[in-house]
């Protein structure tokens, strides 16, 4: 299992509902990224984040203020995944 | 903490978890019965006389550390977060269902592996209900489940719950005689209390540090196709079974299998109740108790929801025993699952695309 860590955006919620429109609104528009179970770095409750290791900042930024305006999110982190 | 070394330390607490749950049965609680939240949750609500079956009464400490050690623990690494609000009385009727179904099956999903560990078919199969439950659950979640989000609240109300166990401690230590305990039966075997204690202060520290869950393992596998966190119950299982082997309390077979019976059907449907709701709550009985310890008052209210839902198992004969399911508890095992694919439905609303 050695698959490279790499600077990766992901971004919690605070609903599993949220977590799943994200998803869904973000592969709509062309924006790479997968669910994934929290990591521990950021909290020890469980529940689902959204990452990405392919979309750059200006792209998820773009996307967070255009087609993804009415998702409801809580936090955006960088992190080595 | 990446990936590896986050599953490196669920195997590693998983594993000690499984070998200190022998050593509690070693010592003297029931066999394959280590730890079992149900079934602890239903002596701790005899020993209150929330219910008076004879044979099922004792204050288990072992609740009341787990409960601690978890508290203690966020409180020390600053992950003592006071929340809830998230639908909190369906949160309490879901953890009386699911105590229900638990008591059908006799056990939650940690008693499941550690009574697979001690050779018990029963649970082998209880386990594919196990697993349906939760991919049932998961499907839930796919279309939209969702109790609400929860919100912080004050102090008070997450130190509720610690401080209800340190009321019970001291019950059980300076008042016993104001609590009921079993002369006989499953109630009457017990660790020392300190050892249990101890024993429960360290699992509790250790799985608020790693999310140990069985009903999440099988769901991050099957929503994520993440194994991190089923490792921990795998080790569990295999540190268990060793323990087992060692001491020579591995019976392989269906019949005859300490406080465990085998209705098939039953084993598989009182799991799959188990399964499905602990999925729709985010956790299994064990992971409620230690999420309640950090400050989360939907864990909170769903605990204190199984112990009364274990309560009425006994009060209104829906628990099996050695001897099977009771008529009344396969009608209860069959309407609870109609109820929760319901709640379920009401609660799950189309994703805004």
């Amino acid at each position: 299992m050695a698959i490279k860590k790499q600077e990766s955006i992901v971004i919690t919620f605070p609903t599993t509902t949220a977590a799943m429109a994200f998803e869904s609104t973000a592969q709509a528009a062309g924006v790479q990224g997968r669910l994934i179970p929290v990591p521990r770095e950021i909290s020890a409750s469980c529940g689902m984040a959204w990452m990405s290791r392919q979309t750059a900042e200006k792209e998820l930024t773009d996307f967070l203020n255009g087609e993804g305006a009415a998702l409801e999110y809580m936090g955006r982190y960088e992190l080595m995944l | 903490m990446t990936k590896n070394k986050e599953r490196n330390y669920l195997l590693l607490v998983g594993g000690l978890i499984g070998i200190l749950s022998i050593v509690l049965m070693l010592k003297g609680n029931p066999a394959n019965m280590g730890f079992c939240i149900a079934c602890f949750l239903r002596d701790t609500a005899g020993a209150l006389k929330l219910h008076t079956a004879p044979v099922v009464q004792y204050l288990r400490p072992e609740i009341i550390g787990l409960v601690l050690g978890s508290f203690l623990i966020s409180l020390g690494t600053k992950e003592f977060k006071v929340r809830g609000g998230s639908s909190p009385v369906l949160r309490f009727f879901m953890g009386m269902m699911l105590a229900i179904g638990a008591l059908v099956f006799l056990g939650c999903p940690l008693r499941m592996v550690l009574r697979m560990a001690g050779g018990d078919l029963n649970a082998w199969v209880g386990l594919i209900g196990f697993i349906l439950g939760v991919y049932a659950g998961t499907l839930y979640l796919k279309r939209g489940f969702s109790l609400g989000r929860n919100h912080g609240l004050g102090i008070a109300e997450g130190l509720a719950m610690p401080l209800f166990e340190v009321i019970l401690l001291i019950l059980l230590l300076a008042y016993p005689a104001t609590l009921a305990f079993s002369t006989e039966g499953p109630g009457s075997q017990h660790a020392p209390i300190w050892l249990s204690l101890v024993i429960a202060l360290v699992v509790g520290c250790t799985a608020q540090k790693t999310r140990l869950c069985q009903a999440g393992g099988i769901r991050d596998l099957i929503m994520f196709k993440d194994a991190t966190l089923l490792w921990g119950s795998v080790a569990l299982f295999a540190t268990a079974l060793v323990m087992n082997l060692i001491y020579g309390n591995f019976n392989f077979g269906f019949a005859g299998q300490p406080i465990a019976h085998t209705e098939h059907l039953w084993n598989i449907l009182g799991l799959f109740i188990v399964g499905l709701i602990s999925t729709l709550l985010g956790g299994c009985p064990m992971r409620q108790l230690v999420l309640a310890g950090t400050g989360n008052t939907d864990s909170a209210i769903t605990v204190l929801g199984m112990m009364i839902g274990a309560a009425f198992a006994h009060n209104f004969g829906l628990a099996s025993s050695g001897n099977g399911t009771t008529p009344a508890g396969r009608i209860a095992t069959i309407v609870i699952i109609v109820i929760v694919l319901v709640i379920g439905l009401m609660n799950t609303r189309r994703q805004k695309a």
